[in-house]
Protein backbone atom coordinates (compact mmCIF):
# COMPACT_ATOMS: atom_id res chain seq x y z
CA UNK A 1 0.00 0.00 0.00
CA UNK A 2 1.13 3.51 -0.55
CA UNK A 3 1.05 6.81 1.19
CA UNK A 4 -0.95 9.55 -0.43
CA UNK A 5 -1.23 12.47 1.92
CA UNK A 6 1.76 11.95 4.20
CA UNK A 7 4.02 13.65 1.71
CA UNK A 8 2.22 16.80 0.53
CA UNK A 9 1.92 17.24 -3.22
CA UNK A 10 0.26 19.92 -5.32
CA UNK A 11 -3.38 19.02 -5.88
CA UNK A 12 -2.97 19.16 -9.67
CA UNK A 13 -0.39 16.36 -9.49
CA UNK A 14 -3.05 14.09 -8.02
CA UNK A 15 -5.82 15.39 -10.29
CA UNK A 16 -3.90 14.73 -13.51
CA UNK A 17 -2.31 11.52 -12.35
CA UNK A 18 -3.33 8.17 -13.81
CA UNK A 19 -1.76 6.11 -11.06
CA UNK A 20 -4.27 3.77 -9.46
CA UNK A 21 -3.84 5.13 -5.93
CA UNK A 22 -4.24 8.72 -7.09
CA UNK A 23 -7.38 7.86 -9.01
CA UNK A 24 -8.52 5.88 -5.96
CA UNK A 25 -7.96 8.93 -3.79
CA UNK A 26 -10.03 11.08 -6.16
CA UNK A 27 -12.82 8.50 -6.10
CA UNK A 28 -12.61 8.42 -2.30
CA UNK A 29 -12.85 12.19 -1.82
CA UNK A 30 -15.64 12.58 -4.35
CA UNK A 31 -17.71 9.70 -3.00
CA UNK A 32 -17.47 10.92 0.60
CA UNK A 33 -18.40 14.46 -0.48
CA UNK A 34 -21.51 13.11 -2.20
CA UNK A 35 -22.31 10.96 0.85
CA UNK A 36 -22.58 14.06 3.00
CA UNK A 37 -24.56 15.96 0.36
CA UNK A 38 -27.05 13.10 -0.06
CA UNK A 39 -27.21 12.64 3.70
CA UNK A 40 -28.22 16.25 4.24
CA UNK A 41 -31.14 15.72 1.85
CA UNK A 42 -32.17 12.64 3.85
CA UNK A 43 -32.17 14.72 7.01
CA UNK A 44 -34.42 17.33 5.39
CA UNK A 45 -36.80 14.58 4.29
CA UNK A 46 -36.96 13.08 7.78
CA UNK A 47 -37.51 16.46 9.46
CA UNK A 48 -40.33 17.13 7.02
CA UNK A 49 -42.01 13.86 8.00
CA UNK A 50 -41.58 14.38 11.75
CA UNK A 51 -45.17 15.64 11.89
CA UNK A 52 -48.09 15.56 9.45
CA UNK A 53 -48.54 18.67 7.35
CA UNK A 54 -45.92 20.88 5.71
CA UNK A 55 -42.93 21.50 8.00
CA UNK A 56 -39.77 22.82 6.34
CA UNK A 57 -40.15 21.88 2.67
CA UNK A 58 -42.29 24.25 0.65
CA UNK A 59 -44.29 21.81 -1.48
CA UNK A 60 -44.59 18.22 -2.61
CA UNK A 61 -42.71 18.88 -5.86
CA UNK A 62 -39.66 20.07 -3.92
CA UNK A 63 -39.99 17.04 -1.64
CA UNK A 64 -40.06 14.74 -4.69
CA UNK A 65 -36.97 16.44 -6.09
CA UNK A 66 -35.15 16.01 -2.80
CA UNK A 67 -35.71 12.28 -2.43
CA UNK A 68 -34.97 11.72 -6.12
CA UNK A 69 -31.59 13.42 -5.83
CA UNK A 70 -30.98 11.80 -2.42
CA UNK A 71 -31.40 8.30 -3.87
CA UNK A 72 -29.53 9.01 -7.09
CA UNK A 73 -26.63 10.61 -5.23
CA UNK A 74 -26.14 7.96 -2.61
CA UNK A 75 -26.41 5.01 -4.98
CA UNK A 76 -24.55 6.30 -8.01
CA UNK A 77 -22.27 8.96 -6.58
CA UNK A 78 -21.43 7.54 -3.16
CA UNK A 79 -21.66 3.75 -2.97
CA UNK A 80 -20.43 2.89 -6.47
CA UNK A 81 -17.53 5.38 -6.53
CA UNK A 82 -16.53 4.37 -2.99
CA UNK A 83 -16.23 0.77 -4.18
CA UNK A 84 -14.20 2.04 -7.13
CA UNK A 85 -11.93 3.90 -4.71
CA UNK A 86 -11.27 0.74 -2.73
CA UNK A 87 -10.83 -1.32 -5.89
CA UNK A 88 -8.40 1.18 -7.36
CA UNK A 89 -6.30 1.17 -4.23
CA UNK A 90 -6.26 -2.54 -3.56
CA UNK A 91 -7.00 -4.65 -6.64
CA UNK A 92 -3.71 -3.96 -8.50
CA UNK A 93 -1.81 -4.61 -5.25
CA UNK A 94 -3.75 -7.79 -4.61
CA UNK A 95 -3.07 -9.17 -8.08
CA UNK A 96 0.51 -7.89 -7.85
CA UNK A 97 0.45 -5.59 -10.84
CA UNK A 98 1.96 -2.12 -11.04
CA UNK A 99 -1.29 -0.31 -11.88
CA UNK A 100 -4.70 -0.86 -13.43
CA UNK A 101 -4.57 -2.41 -16.90
CA UNK A 102 -5.62 0.84 -18.62
CA UNK A 103 -4.53 3.75 -16.42
CA UNK A 104 -5.75 6.52 -18.73
CA UNK A 105 -9.11 4.86 -19.18
CA UNK A 106 -9.24 4.59 -15.41
CA UNK A 107 -8.74 8.32 -14.99
CA UNK A 108 -11.30 9.04 -17.73
CA UNK A 109 -13.84 6.81 -15.95
CA UNK A 110 -13.36 8.87 -12.80
CA UNK A 111 -13.49 12.26 -14.49
CA UNK A 112 -16.82 11.41 -16.08
CA UNK A 113 -18.42 11.35 -12.65
CA UNK A 114 -18.11 14.99 -11.49
CA UNK A 115 -19.95 16.35 -14.56
CA UNK A 116 -22.55 13.59 -14.16
CA UNK A 117 -23.01 14.56 -10.52
CA UNK A 118 -23.31 18.21 -11.54
CA UNK A 119 -26.05 17.34 -14.05
CA UNK A 120 -28.00 15.43 -11.39
CA UNK A 121 -27.64 18.16 -8.77
CA UNK A 122 -28.14 21.19 -11.01
CA UNK A 123 -31.18 19.61 -12.64
CA UNK A 124 -32.75 18.31 -9.41
CA UNK A 125 -35.26 16.02 -11.14
CA UNK A 126 -38.42 14.87 -9.39
CA UNK A 127 -39.33 11.45 -10.81
CA UNK A 128 -37.63 9.17 -8.20
CA UNK A 129 -34.38 7.32 -8.74
CA UNK A 130 -35.97 5.03 -11.33
CA UNK A 131 -37.71 7.62 -13.47
CA UNK A 132 -40.91 5.66 -13.75
CA UNK A 133 -42.95 6.28 -16.92
CA UNK A 134 -45.49 7.45 -17.90
CA UNK A 135 -44.79 10.37 -15.51
CA UNK A 136 -41.16 10.63 -16.58
CA UNK A 137 -42.20 10.67 -20.25
CA UNK A 138 -45.26 12.89 -20.14
CA UNK A 139 -45.07 15.25 -17.18
CA UNK A 140 -41.62 15.39 -15.57
CA UNK A 141 -40.39 18.96 -15.99
CA UNK A 142 -37.53 19.71 -18.35
CA UNK A 143 -34.62 20.34 -18.28
CA UNK A 144 -34.26 18.61 -14.88
CA UNK A 145 -35.43 15.23 -16.18
CA UNK A 146 -33.23 15.39 -19.27
CA UNK A 147 -30.22 16.44 -17.20
CA UNK A 148 -30.83 13.44 -14.92
CA UNK A 149 -31.03 11.13 -17.94
CA UNK A 150 -27.75 12.47 -19.36
CA UNK A 151 -26.13 12.31 -15.92
CA UNK A 152 -27.12 8.67 -15.49
CA UNK A 153 -25.96 7.90 -19.02
CA UNK A 154 -22.51 9.26 -18.22
CA UNK A 155 -22.39 7.37 -14.91
CA UNK A 156 -23.30 4.15 -16.77
CA UNK A 157 -20.48 4.64 -19.29
CA UNK A 158 -18.06 5.38 -16.46
CA UNK A 159 -19.14 2.20 -14.67
CA UNK A 160 -18.67 0.06 -17.76
CA UNK A 161 -15.20 1.51 -18.41
CA UNK A 162 -14.23 0.96 -14.77
CA UNK A 163 -15.53 -2.61 -14.83
CA UNK A 164 -13.65 -3.48 -18.03
CA UNK A 165 -10.52 -2.17 -16.34
CA UNK A 166 -11.04 -4.31 -13.23
CA UNK A 167 -11.77 -7.45 -15.26
CA UNK A 168 -8.71 -7.03 -17.50
CA UNK A 169 -6.48 -6.12 -14.56
CA UNK A 170 -7.54 -9.19 -12.63
CA UNK A 171 -7.71 -11.74 -15.41
CA UNK A 172 -4.87 -10.58 -17.66
CA UNK A 173 -2.45 -8.61 -15.50
CA UNK A 174 -2.29 -10.64 -12.30
CA UNK A 175 1.05 -12.13 -11.42
CA UNK A 176 1.60 -15.49 -13.13
CA UNK A 177 2.49 -17.04 -9.77
CA UNK A 178 -0.90 -16.07 -8.35
CA UNK A 179 -3.63 -18.49 -9.39
CA UNK A 180 -7.23 -17.33 -9.28
CA UNK A 181 -7.86 -19.88 -6.57
CA UNK A 182 -5.44 -18.03 -4.29
CA UNK A 183 -6.48 -14.51 -5.20
CA UNK A 184 -7.83 -12.55 -2.19
CA UNK A 185 -11.59 -12.61 -1.86
CA UNK A 186 -11.83 -8.86 -2.12
CA UNK A 187 -10.34 -9.04 -5.61
CA UNK A 188 -12.84 -11.80 -6.38
CA UNK A 189 -15.64 -9.52 -5.25
CA UNK A 190 -14.52 -6.86 -7.72
CA UNK A 191 -14.24 -9.42 -10.51
CA UNK A 192 -17.76 -10.73 -9.96
CA UNK A 193 -19.37 -7.32 -9.52
CA UNK A 194 -17.60 -6.02 -12.64
CA UNK A 195 -18.92 -8.96 -14.66
CA UNK A 196 -22.45 -8.14 -13.47
CA UNK A 197 -22.02 -4.51 -14.57
CA UNK A 198 -20.90 -5.53 -18.06
CA UNK A 199 -23.98 -7.69 -18.54
CA UNK A 200 -26.54 -5.53 -16.76
CA UNK A 201 -25.79 -1.92 -17.64
CA UNK A 202 -26.36 -1.99 -21.44
CA UNK A 203 -30.04 -2.75 -20.86
CA UNK A 204 -30.52 0.37 -18.79
CA UNK A 205 -28.45 2.36 -21.27
CA UNK A 206 -30.97 1.35 -23.94
CA UNK A 207 -33.90 2.13 -21.63
CA UNK A 208 -32.53 5.61 -20.92
CA UNK A 209 -32.12 6.28 -24.62
CA UNK A 210 -35.70 5.15 -25.26
CA UNK A 211 -36.90 7.33 -22.37
CA UNK A 212 -35.09 10.32 -23.83
CA UNK A 213 -36.47 9.86 -27.34
CA UNK A 214 -39.93 9.38 -25.83
CA UNK A 215 -39.57 12.66 -23.98
CA UNK A 216 -38.46 14.37 -27.18
CA UNK A 217 -41.56 13.07 -28.96
CA UNK A 218 -39.53 11.00 -31.40
CA UNK A 219 -40.80 7.66 -30.14
CA UNK A 220 -43.43 6.19 -27.85
CA UNK A 221 -41.87 3.12 -26.27
CA UNK A 222 -43.21 3.87 -22.79
CA UNK A 223 -45.93 6.42 -23.56
CA UNK A 224 -49.40 4.81 -23.26
CA UNK A 225 -50.93 7.69 -25.27
CA UNK A 226 -49.28 6.32 -28.40
CA UNK A 227 -49.50 2.64 -27.55
CA UNK A 228 -46.31 2.39 -25.51
CA UNK A 229 -45.96 0.24 -22.41
CA UNK A 230 -44.64 1.76 -19.14
CA UNK A 231 -44.28 -1.74 -17.68
CA UNK A 232 -41.67 -2.51 -20.36
CA UNK A 233 -39.53 0.22 -18.81
CA UNK A 234 -39.89 -1.44 -15.41
CA UNK A 235 -38.61 -4.71 -16.84
CA UNK A 236 -35.66 -3.01 -18.52
CA UNK A 237 -34.91 -0.97 -15.41
CA UNK A 238 -35.05 -3.87 -12.96
CA UNK A 239 -33.14 -6.19 -15.28
CA UNK A 240 -30.26 -3.79 -14.70
CA UNK A 241 -30.92 -2.61 -11.20
CA UNK A 242 -31.68 -5.77 -9.36
CA UNK A 243 -28.24 -7.12 -10.38
CA UNK A 244 -26.94 -3.64 -9.60
CA UNK A 245 -27.96 -4.21 -5.97
CA UNK A 246 -25.46 -7.05 -5.99
CA UNK A 247 -22.92 -4.75 -7.66
CA UNK A 248 -23.32 -2.57 -4.60
CA UNK A 249 -23.30 -5.31 -1.98
CA UNK A 250 -20.63 -7.68 -3.34
CA UNK A 251 -17.68 -5.25 -2.98
CA UNK A 252 -18.89 -4.39 0.54
CA UNK A 253 -18.79 -8.10 1.41
CA UNK A 254 -15.35 -8.24 -0.18
CA UNK A 255 -14.23 -5.43 2.12
CA UNK A 256 -15.50 -7.43 5.12
CA UNK A 257 -13.47 -10.41 3.86
CA UNK A 258 -10.39 -8.21 4.16
CA UNK A 259 -11.17 -6.91 7.62
CA UNK A 260 -12.63 -9.88 9.52
CA UNK A 261 -9.72 -12.36 9.19
CA UNK A 262 -7.22 -9.58 9.91
CA UNK A 263 -8.90 -8.50 13.13
CA UNK A 264 -9.75 -12.09 14.15
CA UNK A 265 -6.06 -12.96 13.72
CA UNK A 266 -6.97 -16.01 11.65
CA UNK A 267 -7.13 -16.81 7.94
CA UNK A 268 -10.54 -16.84 6.32
CA UNK A 269 -12.39 -20.04 7.19
CA UNK A 270 -13.10 -21.10 3.60
CA UNK A 271 -11.68 -19.23 0.65
CA UNK A 272 -13.29 -21.54 -1.89
CA UNK A 273 -16.80 -21.16 -0.45
CA UNK A 274 -16.37 -17.38 -0.60
CA UNK A 275 -15.43 -17.60 -4.28
CA UNK A 276 -18.30 -19.97 -4.95
CA UNK A 277 -20.76 -17.67 -3.19
CA UNK A 278 -19.58 -14.64 -5.19
CA UNK A 279 -20.02 -16.52 -8.48
CA UNK A 280 -23.42 -17.83 -7.37
CA UNK A 281 -24.58 -14.32 -6.40
CA UNK A 282 -23.40 -12.93 -9.73
CA UNK A 283 -25.46 -15.54 -11.59
CA UNK A 284 -28.64 -15.52 -9.54
CA UNK A 285 -28.68 -11.73 -9.50
CA UNK A 286 -30.20 -11.97 -12.97
CA UNK A 287 -32.92 -14.39 -11.92
CA UNK A 288 -34.95 -12.14 -9.69
CA UNK A 289 -35.59 -8.75 -11.28
CA UNK A 290 -39.34 -9.12 -11.64
CA UNK A 291 -39.90 -9.61 -7.91
CA UNK A 292 -40.06 -5.81 -7.89
CA UNK A 293 -43.11 -6.08 -10.14
CA UNK A 294 -45.45 -8.67 -8.61
CA UNK A 295 -48.18 -6.03 -8.50
CA UNK A 296 -48.09 -5.35 -12.25
CA UNK A 297 -50.38 -8.21 -13.21
CA UNK A 298 -47.91 -11.01 -13.82
CA UNK A 299 -49.21 -14.55 -13.95
CA UNK A 300 -48.94 -16.86 -10.96
CA UNK A 301 -46.34 -18.97 -12.77
CA UNK A 302 -44.14 -15.97 -13.60
CA UNK A 303 -44.32 -14.76 -10.04
CA UNK A 304 -43.38 -18.18 -8.72
CA UNK A 305 -40.38 -18.36 -11.05
CA UNK A 306 -39.08 -15.02 -9.79
CA UNK A 307 -39.85 -15.92 -6.19
CA UNK A 308 -37.72 -19.05 -6.51
CA UNK A 309 -35.07 -17.07 -8.43
CA UNK A 310 -34.92 -14.57 -5.59
CA UNK A 311 -34.68 -17.26 -2.94
CA UNK A 312 -31.75 -18.75 -4.87
CA UNK A 313 -29.64 -15.87 -3.55
CA UNK A 314 -30.22 -17.01 0.03
CA UNK A 315 -27.77 -19.96 0.12
CA UNK A 316 -24.97 -17.85 -1.39
CA UNK A 317 -25.59 -14.98 1.03
CA UNK A 318 -25.77 -17.43 3.93
CA UNK A 319 -22.41 -18.92 2.86
CA UNK A 320 -20.82 -15.50 3.29
CA UNK A 321 -22.40 -15.02 6.72
CA UNK A 322 -21.32 -18.49 7.91
CA UNK A 323 -17.86 -17.92 6.48
CA UNK A 324 -17.55 -14.74 8.54
CA UNK A 325 -18.83 -16.40 11.71
CA UNK A 326 -16.59 -19.44 11.28
CA UNK A 327 -13.60 -17.14 10.74
CA UNK A 328 -14.33 -15.30 13.98
CA UNK A 329 -14.81 -18.59 15.84
CA UNK A 330 -11.64 -19.44 17.75
CA UNK A 331 -10.02 -16.11 16.91
CA UNK A 332 -8.67 -13.43 19.22
CA UNK A 333 -10.74 -10.58 17.94
CA UNK A 334 -9.68 -6.98 18.26
CA UNK A 335 -12.77 -4.79 18.16
CA UNK A 336 -11.17 -1.74 16.62
CA UNK A 337 -13.44 0.52 14.60
CA UNK A 338 -13.18 -1.32 11.23
CA UNK A 339 -14.08 -4.64 12.89
CA UNK A 340 -17.04 -3.10 14.73
CA UNK A 341 -18.43 -1.79 11.44
CA UNK A 342 -17.94 -5.16 9.77
CA UNK A 343 -19.65 -7.16 12.52
CA UNK A 344 -22.48 -4.60 12.66
CA UNK A 345 -22.75 -4.84 8.88
CA UNK A 346 -23.04 -8.64 9.02
CA UNK A 347 -25.80 -8.43 11.63
CA UNK A 348 -27.78 -5.93 9.58
CA UNK A 349 -27.04 -7.87 6.36
CA UNK A 350 -28.65 -10.90 7.94
CA UNK A 351 -31.66 -8.85 9.06
CA UNK A 352 -31.99 -7.24 5.63
CA UNK A 353 -31.72 -10.65 3.97
CA UNK A 354 -34.46 -12.06 6.19
CA UNK A 355 -36.68 -9.12 5.21
CA UNK A 356 -35.85 -9.82 1.57
CA UNK A 357 -36.97 -13.43 1.88
CA UNK A 358 -40.26 -12.24 3.32
CA UNK A 359 -40.53 -9.66 0.55
CA UNK A 360 -39.92 -12.19 -2.18
CA UNK A 361 -42.82 -14.34 -0.96
CA UNK A 362 -45.57 -13.01 -3.16
CA UNK A 363 -48.42 -13.14 -0.63
CA UNK A 364 -46.67 -10.71 1.70
CA UNK A 365 -45.26 -8.70 -1.18
CA UNK A 366 -48.78 -7.56 -2.04
CA UNK A 367 -49.20 -6.23 1.49
CA UNK A 368 -45.86 -4.46 1.59
CA UNK A 369 -45.74 -3.21 -2.00
CA UNK A 370 -45.02 0.52 -2.27
CA UNK A 371 -45.19 0.85 1.50
CA UNK A 372 -42.56 2.03 3.96
CA UNK A 373 -41.58 -1.62 4.40
CA UNK A 374 -39.81 -1.39 1.03
CA UNK A 375 -37.99 1.78 2.11
CA UNK A 376 -36.85 0.06 5.30
CA UNK A 377 -35.76 -3.11 3.49
CA UNK A 378 -33.79 -1.31 0.79
CA UNK A 379 -32.13 1.07 3.22
CA UNK A 380 -31.23 -1.73 5.59
CA UNK A 381 -29.24 -3.20 2.71
CA UNK A 382 -27.66 -0.04 1.35
CA UNK A 383 -27.02 1.69 4.66
CA UNK A 384 -26.93 -1.18 7.13
CA UNK A 385 -24.82 -3.51 5.04
CA UNK A 386 -23.13 -1.71 2.15
CA UNK A 387 -22.43 1.62 3.83
CA UNK A 388 -21.42 -0.11 7.09
CA UNK A 389 -18.92 -2.26 5.20
CA UNK A 390 -17.70 0.81 3.33
CA UNK A 391 -17.37 2.96 6.47
CA UNK A 392 -15.40 0.18 8.17
CA UNK A 393 -13.10 0.00 5.19
CA UNK A 394 -12.71 3.78 5.14
CA UNK A 395 -11.36 3.53 8.70
CA UNK A 396 -9.20 0.55 7.67
CA UNK A 397 -7.72 2.47 4.72
CA UNK A 398 -7.21 5.69 6.62
CA UNK A 399 -3.68 5.02 7.96
CA UNK A 400 -2.54 3.68 4.58
CA UNK A 401 -3.87 6.71 2.74
CA UNK A 402 -2.80 9.43 5.17
CA UNK A 403 0.03 7.88 7.17
CA UNK A 404 -1.82 8.88 10.34
CA UNK A 405 -4.28 7.21 12.69
CA UNK A 406 -7.81 8.40 13.20
CA UNK A 407 -9.16 8.90 16.74
CA UNK A 408 -10.21 5.40 17.80
CA UNK A 409 -12.79 6.35 20.44
CA UNK A 410 -14.53 8.78 18.10
CA UNK A 411 -14.64 6.05 15.45
CA UNK A 412 -16.36 3.76 17.93
CA UNK A 413 -18.82 6.49 18.95
CA UNK A 414 -19.59 6.94 15.23
CA UNK A 415 -20.30 3.22 14.94
CA UNK A 416 -22.53 3.01 18.03
CA UNK A 417 -24.59 6.05 17.02
CA UNK A 418 -24.95 4.71 13.48
CA UNK A 419 -25.87 1.19 14.59
CA UNK A 420 -28.55 2.41 17.00
CA UNK A 421 -29.71 5.01 14.46
CA UNK A 422 -29.92 2.45 11.65
CA UNK A 423 -32.02 0.11 13.79
CA UNK A 424 -34.34 2.92 14.88
CA UNK A 425 -34.79 4.18 11.32
CA UNK A 426 -34.94 1.07 9.20
CA UNK A 427 -36.57 -1.46 11.52
CA UNK A 428 -39.27 1.08 12.36
CA UNK A 429 -39.80 1.78 8.66
CA UNK A 430 -40.58 -1.93 8.18
CA UNK A 431 -43.28 -1.77 10.88
CA UNK A 432 -44.60 1.54 9.56
CA UNK A 433 -45.04 -0.16 6.18
CA UNK A 434 -47.04 -2.96 7.76
CA UNK A 435 -49.21 -0.25 9.34
CA UNK A 436 -49.97 0.87 5.80
CA UNK A 437 -48.00 4.08 5.30
CA UNK A 438 -47.13 4.46 1.60
CA UNK A 439 -43.63 5.49 0.59
CA UNK A 440 -42.69 8.71 -1.21
CA UNK A 441 -45.36 10.83 0.44
CA UNK A 442 -44.90 14.45 1.40
CA UNK A 443 -47.70 14.44 3.97
CA UNK A 444 -49.74 11.85 5.85
CA UNK A 445 -52.96 11.71 7.87
CA UNK A 446 -52.50 12.24 11.61
CA UNK A 447 -52.84 8.61 12.73
CA UNK A 448 -51.19 8.38 16.17
CA UNK A 449 -49.22 5.23 15.23
CA UNK A 450 -47.90 6.81 12.03
CA UNK A 451 -46.89 9.99 13.84
CA UNK A 452 -45.12 8.08 16.64
CA UNK A 453 -43.21 5.86 14.23
CA UNK A 454 -42.24 8.77 11.97
CA UNK A 455 -40.88 10.57 15.00
CA UNK A 456 -38.84 7.53 16.05
CA UNK A 457 -37.45 7.32 12.51
CA UNK A 458 -36.53 11.00 12.49
CA UNK A 459 -34.77 10.67 15.84
CA UNK A 460 -32.81 7.72 14.46
CA UNK A 461 -31.90 9.81 11.41
CA UNK A 462 -30.61 12.55 13.71
CA UNK A 463 -28.39 9.96 15.46
CA UNK A 464 -27.04 8.90 12.06
CA UNK A 465 -26.36 12.53 11.19
CA UNK A 466 -24.53 13.19 14.48
CA UNK A 467 -22.43 10.07 13.88
CA UNK A 468 -21.59 11.23 10.35
CA UNK A 469 -20.62 14.69 11.61
CA UNK A 470 -18.29 13.09 14.19
CA UNK A 471 -16.78 10.97 11.43
CA UNK A 472 -16.15 13.98 9.22
CA UNK A 473 -14.55 15.93 12.06
CA UNK A 474 -12.46 12.91 13.08
CA UNK A 475 -11.10 12.36 9.57
CA UNK A 476 -10.40 16.03 8.83
CA UNK A 477 -8.62 16.52 12.18
CA UNK A 478 -6.70 13.23 12.04
CA UNK A 479 -5.53 13.79 8.46
CA UNK A 480 -3.50 16.75 9.62
CA UNK A 481 -2.86 16.13 13.31
CA UNK A 482 -3.51 12.45 14.00
CA UNK A 483 -0.81 10.30 15.52
CA UNK A 484 1.61 8.99 12.88
CA UNK A 485 0.61 5.43 12.00
CA UNK A 486 2.92 2.47 12.35
CA UNK A 487 2.85 1.46 8.71
CA UNK A 488 4.03 -2.07 9.42
CA UNK A 489 1.11 -2.72 11.76
CA UNK A 490 -1.22 0.27 12.17
CA UNK A 491 -3.84 -1.66 14.15
CA UNK A 492 -1.38 -3.47 16.43
CA UNK A 493 -2.59 -6.88 15.38
CA UNK A 494 0.75 -8.56 14.95
CA UNK A 495 1.50 -10.85 12.07
CA UNK A 496 2.20 -9.85 8.54
CA UNK A 497 -0.14 -7.86 6.42
CA UNK A 498 -0.94 -9.25 3.04
CA UNK A 499 1.17 -6.80 1.09
CA UNK A 500 3.96 -5.54 3.30
CA UNK A 501 6.40 -5.00 0.44
CA UNK A 502 4.12 -2.33 -0.99
CA UNK A 503 4.16 -0.33 2.21
CA UNK A 504 7.89 0.11 1.92
CA UNK A 505 7.93 1.22 -1.68
CA UNK A 506 5.54 4.11 -2.09
CA UNK A 507 5.53 5.07 -5.74
CA UNK A 508 6.17 8.75 -5.05
CA UNK A 509 9.69 8.13 -3.76
CA UNK B 1 -19.38 -35.18 5.79
CA UNK B 2 -20.32 -35.35 2.11
CA UNK B 3 -22.89 -38.04 2.78
CA UNK B 4 -24.46 -35.86 5.47
CA UNK B 5 -24.69 -32.94 3.06
CA UNK B 6 -26.14 -35.26 0.43
CA UNK B 7 -28.72 -36.51 2.89
CA UNK B 8 -29.63 -32.92 3.78
CA UNK B 9 -30.09 -32.05 0.09
CA UNK B 10 -32.30 -35.10 -0.43
CA UNK B 11 -34.49 -34.24 2.57
CA UNK B 12 -34.75 -30.63 1.41
CA UNK B 13 -35.86 -31.70 -2.04
CA UNK B 14 -38.34 -34.16 -0.57
CA UNK B 15 -39.82 -31.31 1.47
CA UNK B 16 -39.88 -28.61 -1.24
CA UNK B 17 -41.12 -30.50 -4.30
CA UNK B 18 -44.46 -31.70 -2.84
CA UNK B 19 -45.08 -28.21 -1.48
CA UNK B 20 -44.55 -26.60 -4.87
CA UNK B 21 -46.62 -29.34 -6.50
CA UNK B 22 -49.52 -28.43 -4.26
CA UNK B 23 -49.15 -24.79 -5.20
CA UNK B 24 -49.24 -25.65 -8.90
CA UNK B 25 -51.80 -28.45 -8.69
CA UNK B 26 -54.76 -26.28 -9.55
CA UNK B 27 -55.34 -25.02 -13.06
CA UNK B 28 -56.44 -21.51 -14.01
CA UNK B 29 -60.14 -22.41 -14.24
CA UNK B 30 -62.62 -21.10 -11.67
CA UNK B 31 -64.17 -23.50 -9.19
CA UNK B 32 -60.95 -25.33 -8.59
CA UNK B 33 -60.74 -27.58 -5.57
CA UNK B 34 -57.44 -26.27 -4.28
CA UNK B 35 -57.18 -22.69 -3.00
CA UNK B 36 -53.73 -21.63 -4.13
CA UNK B 37 -53.72 -18.59 -1.87
CA UNK B 38 -54.25 -20.76 1.19
CA UNK B 39 -51.49 -23.08 0.05
CA UNK B 40 -49.06 -20.26 -0.62
CA UNK B 41 -49.86 -18.55 2.68
CA UNK B 42 -49.22 -21.85 4.46
CA UNK B 43 -45.93 -22.12 2.66
CA UNK B 44 -45.16 -18.57 3.68
CA UNK B 45 -45.91 -19.18 7.35
CA UNK B 46 -43.74 -22.28 7.34
CA UNK B 47 -40.96 -20.25 5.73
CA UNK B 48 -41.34 -17.61 8.41
CA UNK B 49 -41.06 -20.19 11.19
CA UNK B 50 -37.88 -21.55 9.59
CA UNK B 51 -36.52 -18.02 8.95
CA UNK B 52 -37.09 -16.82 12.50
CA UNK B 53 -35.64 -20.01 13.99
CA UNK B 54 -32.49 -19.76 11.87
CA UNK B 55 -32.37 -16.02 12.52
CA UNK B 56 -32.45 -16.53 16.27
CA UNK B 57 -29.73 -19.19 16.11
CA UNK B 58 -27.44 -17.14 13.86
CA UNK B 59 -27.95 -13.89 15.78
CA UNK B 60 -27.39 -15.68 19.09
CA UNK B 61 -24.25 -17.31 17.72
CA UNK B 62 -22.94 -13.95 16.55
CA UNK B 63 -23.54 -12.31 19.94
CA UNK B 64 -21.83 -15.22 21.71
CA UNK B 65 -18.89 -15.13 19.26
CA UNK B 66 -18.37 -11.43 19.88
CA UNK B 67 -18.47 -11.94 23.65
CA UNK B 68 -16.39 -15.12 23.81
CA UNK B 69 -13.64 -14.44 21.28
CA UNK B 70 -12.96 -10.75 22.00
CA UNK B 71 -9.34 -10.23 22.91
CA UNK B 72 -10.27 -8.79 26.32
CA UNK B 73 -12.05 -12.01 27.36
CA UNK B 74 -10.09 -13.68 30.22
CA UNK B 75 -10.18 -16.96 28.29
CA UNK B 76 -8.80 -15.45 25.08
CA UNK B 77 -5.56 -17.01 23.93
CA UNK B 78 -3.40 -16.37 20.87
CA UNK B 79 -4.45 -18.26 17.76
CA UNK B 80 -2.04 -20.76 16.31
CA UNK B 81 -1.55 -18.45 13.34
CA UNK B 82 -0.17 -15.67 15.50
CA UNK B 83 2.96 -17.70 16.22
CA UNK B 84 3.94 -17.80 12.57
CA UNK B 85 2.43 -14.44 11.73
CA UNK B 86 0.83 -15.93 8.61
CA UNK B 87 -2.87 -15.34 8.11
Amino acid sequence: MVLELQKPRPIWQIMFSTHHTDVGLLYLIMSLAFFFMGGVLALFIRIELFLPGPQIIADSMTFNRMFTVHGTTLIFLFILPFASAVGNYFVPIMVRYKDMAYPKLNAIAFWMLPPAGALVWLGFADFTWYAQPPYSVISAPAPAADMWIFGLKIIGISQVLGSINFIVTILKCKHPDLPLSKMPLMAWSFLSSSLIVIVAIPTFAAALLMLLTDRMGMSGFFDPNVGGDPIAYSHLFWFTFHPEVYVLVIPAIGMMYEIIPRFSRKPIFSHSSGVFAFIMLAMVSFASWAHHMYATGMSFTEKTVFMVGTLAAVPASAMHVFNFLATMWGGRIKFATPMMWSVGGIALFFAAGAGGVVNSAMPLDFITHDSYWVVGHFHLFVMGTIAFGSFGFAYYMFPYVTGRMYHEKLGQVHFVLSFVGAILVFFTQHILGLFGMPRRVYDYPPFPEWIAMNQIITMGAVLLAIGAAIWLGNFIYSMGRGKPADMEDPFKLGGKYYYPYQQKTPHHD
Amino acid sequence: MRSKIGLLVVFTIIFIIPTLNYAFAAGDEPGEYLDRRVVIWNLFFRMMVVAFTIGAVVSGTMVWLVWRFRESNPNAKPTKYEETGEW
